[in-house]
């Protein structure tokens, strides 16, 4: 009832950053996620949506799509840029990793919060994350 | 969120500063700020941060308190971290967060209990 099963959220400033947060946390509540995952997959969103604004370079955007299997629902969370992208991605997915002057608990934190991640990166191209997570049906 | 809007309120020596539930990068910035300014200004030797309401705490707030902390302790203050809601705990531990030298209470009363009775403060 009045789920969006999908969208799309401009990351062009600081302000979208809190954007996808409540987009998200309004999503994945009405899909059906308990209030332990959706704080985890809020977080996730601040991660990777800071990352796109921080770290790329470039504009971005978030897209994400709830997925239902039997038994199962999801949500599936792309966060694109068209910035420098990552030339090591192996060591940006370790814990500690970081070019900022951050904690460095961005995308191996993220990792811990999701249940999939996927990055593909390409160097003055851009960089895809997509991460999901998968939660019990009520 | 109005930064204008956030209230510093003074007790006696110490400061009670109640954090927004979703706040922006530029918020807890700002925040930071005004809670040092107050500091002087008062001749405050605490602070207590409530984030009862905040039901989010990613890497980049979680950074700015362990700073804020830090930054009281050179101005000779003591910082005090109140009411964590338990998902917000568990998602930060998983993240692989740490406020640094914060002391944390399960609310602000027990936060009061701390500058009363170890630090004599109120």
């Amino acid at each position: 009832m009045g789920t969006q099963e999908t969208g799309e959220s401009p990351i062009k400033s600081e302000g979208d950053i809190v954007t996808c947060r409540k987009l998200i946390r309004i999503a994945a509540t009405e899909a059906g996620f308990g209030m332990t995952d959706v704080t985890r997959i809020v977080t996730a969103v601040s991660e990777l949506a800071r990352n796109v604004y921080v770290h790329s370079g470039s504009d971005g955007v978030m897209r994400w799509q709830i997925l239902s299997q039997p038994g199962q629902i999801g949500i599936e969370l792309v966060f694109q840029d068209y910035g420098k992208g990552i030339p090591d991605i192996e060591q940006a997915l370790e814990a500690g990793f970081t070019t900022a002057g951050t904690m460095g608990m961005g995308l191996s934190g993220v990792k811990r919060l999701m249940d999939e991640m996927d990055v593909k990166s390409e160097i003055n191209v851009g960089t895809t994350v997509t991460v999901t997570k998968w939660g019990r049906a009520k | 969120m109005d930064v204008d809007s956030l209230s510093v309120i003074k007790l006696k020596n110490i400061l009670l500063v109640t954090v927004p539930d979703d706040p922006g990068d530029d918020t807890i910035h700002e925040l930071q700020t005004k809670v040092l300014f107050a500091i002087e200004k008062y001749q405050s030797k605490g602070l207590i941060l409530d984030i009862s309401n905040v039901n989010i705490l990613d890497s980049f707030f979680a950074r700015t308190i362990s700073e804020t902390t830090q930054m009281v302790a050179l101005m000779g203050g003591q910082t005090v971290i109140a009411g964590m809601q338990p998902c917000v705990a568990i998602t930060a531990t998983e993240l692989g967060l740490h406020l640094g030298k914060a002391i944390s209470t399960l609310d602000v009363d027990r936060a009061l209990d701390i500058f009363t009775d170890n630090f004599k403060l109120v």
